[in-house]
């Protein structure tokens, strides 16, 4: 599914009697998110991050703005009819019920539609010769877990063995069931027992019920629309029970229409509606038949199935028998998560789900949630303040401050081409290192010393210079221009990698960093660093917004 | 050279003082010969005097043990002269025949007075059977109806309370204020509203039908459970209301969002998570209804709807009753009460192992 965020904005009102100023928790926010996408919402605590989240959800109402989930909008949607799954900073799972308990929770409360079609009552006769390991209660606990797993309810069934010297007669008797289910019901049947004979009546239990929606113009035109609306109602009395609109208004162009909606009607009564109609001399000019639903619950076996189903994709089927307490960290996150998915939603939402983990254990859980999205194609939103998270699972990030969305991109375009000087800062470990710098004559100077030379012409002025640590190569040609020297105070070693940190009297700190493999020699004392071009960005002293060099 | 020291000790404050210590002694080894003792072995390398260190803590242990004692004195001499002692007393007179409590004499030992109270053995010619008649059933009755009935209720009212913001803090004030009232007093009012010319019959256009006095039993009991109930319910609205304000709210919006209907977030949410409240109410409202005495008193002045009947006898009121008269028989039921309250509440505790989660 598809999300839309059009200009959405979250105030929490504050108290002018005690001085509290309100707060905007989001401002004007606007963000696509294709459908499939596993999206981060980044930024540091108290960007709103979470607000967006919990209003994506439905449990915080927006102060203004728009949701849209695919074609549909949102925005004033309870959480219950939206669809979600969300998991909860601390899981939030019941501690009092089990493992099993938690996850089919959902599941309890949903209701699953059934389409009102022609319903059919069948008696099904099979005579079955019994095998030597073969015994009575097996077989009748097998169509019975059948029945329950097509779908038929313990009303809907009514199943009766008779033993005659080992040739059993199975008779099953089937109450007003759909004709898809008994077919699916029939062919597993052959599947599990194989029966000598089969002999199957059917007769139809009740007619397929359709919701109509009838359109079209009023014979003459009226002025009273509320009172000709009570007097087409009191025409159409016949149909009273099933009514469940009946509207006459005029419209733009002056033309009274009229709207007649009726729901759970035979064929028969539709024709009948029709014929009223004619002889009322009203005229039909659209007519839509769609099939009646009706709602159930589902059952204990559906329930069990779906339960184990999302057990095995989250891996905790082996913990199910236990109480949360009794899991790690990890395996309650995954079941926090198997609950959010049960009920196949259409878009999953995380809060900070690893943030109650281990340094370990969140490696491997950030896998395994990107691991989930990706088996399930589901369309998820998660809330991170810690950047590596971000980058190491997204298709997407947004990066967050004050409320106010920074960047969408994809976690490398955000990390190589930042658009402002907080992104910039924000993601990248170490951090950027920013210096006070000023461009002349297509020249991007720190100090005294150009580091750039640009063939675009930018006017003249003063910037931040943010160069990523690993943007810094030794100069060893001493001739080469376009360097930025410094003091090399320290050396450490990184392993693979070796640290120099360096002193510029430009830098915002009292000095920078450079990452370079361990080949180079690198000494302490006055160094000289060329720049890599793209690992350079320049920013606007005052907006902080990037100018681009290229 | 090694250096070993062994010590058992009962402490298991002494025991994490060594674990913490031996990091800079050497080697450690804390076993559990039984459930109280812990055996504790260092080994070092180093020369070191683990008497000085490790007894050091005993020491200090030792040496502040008089001073618990000493800040216990009050409550354990209170306690001792006024709980304990008179606790195996009515147990010893429970048993005595012929007991004269102002002479303090009595003829020998015997299980007559039990026989005599539940009416199995005759006693001067008369047989006692106000005890099983009417103050067992009755006692039954009362703890069997008001406490289920006053918990039920506090915790609808609870929830209700803990779902409104608007005056919230006003109604808890209103529905906790009988717990401040005398119960005697309350009592008083009750009979005024229930009396035959009260606001009850007025309201309910009865007549001079009769509640109290000369009300049959069974009807008398309708004033009386009322009356418990509604005295009973500000404590546990109180208990009920801050367990309720405990619960994680992220419960309710997990339920939330699966939809789940409110009567089903009452009873798989929140009642599984008061659990422990619920449990402690239980015990305690049932002890203290299997002591039903005040709201009888309160409520009729006297142990029947008649005067000189006594069809509204519970234990308690039995053995106040016969404190002064048979001082052996009110001892005997109180060690009868006291036996059914614990089997009670041991029962409770058994069931509550497997319903309560905390």
């Amino acid at each position: 599914m598809e999300i839309k965020l059009k200009n959405l904005t979250k105030v929490f009102p504050g108290n002018p009697k005690k001085h509290i100023r309100d707060t905007v928790a989001v401002n004007n926010l606007n963000i696509d998110i294709p459908d499939g996408q596993l999206v981060g919402l980044l930024g540091p605590s108290g960007c709103g991050k979470s607000t967006t989240l919990y209003m994506l959800s439905g449990l915080q109402l927006p102060t203004s703005g728009e949701v849209w989930f695919g074609d549909e909008e949102v925005t004033n949607l309870s959480p219950e009819k939206r669809g979600i799954g969300l998991v909860f900073q601390n899981y939030a799972l019941y501690p009092h019920m089990t493992i099993y308990k938690n996850v089919e929770f959902p599941l309890t409360n949903l209701k699953v539609e059934v389409p009102l079609v022609c319903f059919y009552d069948y008696v099904i006769t099979y005579t079955y010769k019994m095998e030597k390991d073969d015994n009575v209660e097996g077989i009748k606990r097998s169509i019975i877990t059948l029945l329950s797993k097509v779908g038929f309810d313990k009303k809907q069934y009514k199943l009766t063995i008779e033993d005659k010297d080992g040739i059993l007669n199975i008779i099953i008797n089937l109450y007003s069931v759909n004709e898809k289910n008994y077919d699916l019901f029939d062919k597993n049947f052959g599947r599990i027992i194989k029966v000598a004979s089969k002999d199957a009546k059917k007769t139809q239990a009740s007619d397929a019920l359709y919701d109509v929606t009838i359109r079209g113009t009023y014979g003459e035109n009226v002025a009273d629309e509320v009172g000709e609306t009570k007097a087409l109602k009191a025409k159409l009395h016949d149909f009273k029970k099933n009514l469940s609109e009946v509207k006459v208004y005029n419209d733009l162009k002056g033309v009274t229409n009229y709207l007649v909606i009726i729901n759970k009607v035979t064929d028969k009564e539709i024709d009948a509606i029709k014929a009223q109609l004619t002889s009322l001399n009203l005229k039909v000019v659209t007519f839509k038949k769609d099939v009646a639903v009706t709602y159930r619950k589902l059952n204990k076996v559906e329930r069990s199935d779906i339960v184990h189903d999302v057990a095995r994709l989250v891996q905790i089927e082996e913990y199910l028998e236990r109480k949360p307490s009794q899991l790690s960290g990890g395996q309650q996150q995954r079941v926090a998560i198997a609950r959010a998915l049960v009920k196949k939603p259409k878009v999953l939402l995380l809060d900070e789900p690893l943030s109650n983990l281990d340094a370990r254990l969140r490696l491997q859980t950030r896998e395994e949630i990107r691991r989930i999205q990706h088996n399930t194609g589901i369309t998820t939103v998660f809330v991170t303040h810690d950047q590596e998270e971000a980058m190491s699972i997204c298709d997407l990030i947004v990066v967050m401050k004050n409320g106010i969305q920074q960047q969408i991109d994809a976690p490398q375009k955000v990390y190589n081409d930042p658009k402002n000087l907080f992104v910039a800062q924000f993601l990248g470990n170490p951090p950027i290192n920013v210096f006070n710098g000023k461009i002349k004559g297509k020249g991007v100077f720190i100090g005294d010393e150009c580091i750039y030379k640009t063939k675009k012409d930018i006017k003249d002025q003063d910037v931040y210079v943010a160069i990523r640590p690993e943007g810094f190569t030794l100069n060893k040609d001493k001739d080469t221009k376009n360097t930025l020297t410094g003091d090399a105070e320290m050396i450490q070693v990184l392993g693979r990698d070796l640290s120099i940190i360096v002193n510029n009297p430009e830098c915002l700190k009292p000095n920078f960093k450079v990452i370079i493999t361990n080949e180079s020699d690198a000494i302490k004392g006055k160094v000289s660093l060329v720049v890599k071009p793209n690992k350079l960005f320049v920013f606007d002293k005052t907006t902080e917004e990037r100018i681009y060099l290229d | 050279m090694l250096n070993i020291f062994k010590k058992r000790t009962t402490s298991k404050k002494y025991a994490s003082e060594l674990t913490f210590e031996s990091a800079r002694y050497g080697e450690l080894k804390v076993g559990h010969n039984d459930k109280a003792n812990v055996d504790v072995e260092v080994v070092s390398r180093h020369k070191v005097d683990p008497e000085y260190r490790v007894g050091g803590v005993l020491d200090q242990e030792q040496r502040n043990n008089w001073k618990a004692w000493l800040y216990l004195a009050p409550v354990l001499i209170l306690m001792a002269v006024f709980l304990i002692y008179p606790l195996i007393d009515t147990i010893i007179i429970a048993f005595m025949r012929n007991y004269n409590y102002v002479k303090g004499t009595f003829d020998g030992f015997t299980f007559d007075n039990f026989g005599a109270i539940l009416g199995l053995t005759t006693i001067n010619g008369a047989t006692e059977t106000r005890v099983v008649q009417y103050a067992l059933p009755n006692t039954f009755i009362l703890v069997f109806i008001t406490v289920p009935v006053s918990i039920a209720i506090a915790l609808i009212i609870s929830v209700l309370l803990n779902s409104i913001k608007f005056l919230q803090k006003i109604f808890q004030v209103v529905f906790f204020l009988p717990y401040v009232t005398n119960t005697i007093a309350i009592g008083m009012v009750f009979s005024v509203i229930f009396d035959s010319n009260g606001l009850i019959n007025y309201i309910f256009n009865l007549g001079d039908f009769k509640w109290i006095y000369g009300a049959s039993r069974a009807v008398a009991m309708i004033p009386l459970c009322l009356y418990i109930v509604w005295s009973a319910l500000p404590f546990k609205i109180l208990i009920l209301l801050s367990g309720l304000q405990g619960i994680d709210k992220q419960y309710y919006d997990a339920a939330k969002i699966d939809s789940t209907p409110k009567w089903k977030v009452l009873t798989k949410i929140t009642i599984p998570a008061l659990s422990p409240q619920i449990l402690y109410l239980m015990v305690t409202s049932f002890i203290g209804a299997f002591k039903e005495y005040a709201s009888i008193v309160g409520l009729f002045g006297q142990a029947g709807t008649t005067q000189g009947s006594y069809e509204l006898y519970t234990i308690v009121y039995y053995i106040y009753d016969n404190l002064n008269t048979n001082t052996s028989f009110a001892a005997a039921a109180a060690v009868l009460l006291f036996c059914i309250i614990l089997v009670f509440t041991f029962f409770q505790l058994r069931v509550s192992k497997k319903r309560v989660y905390y």
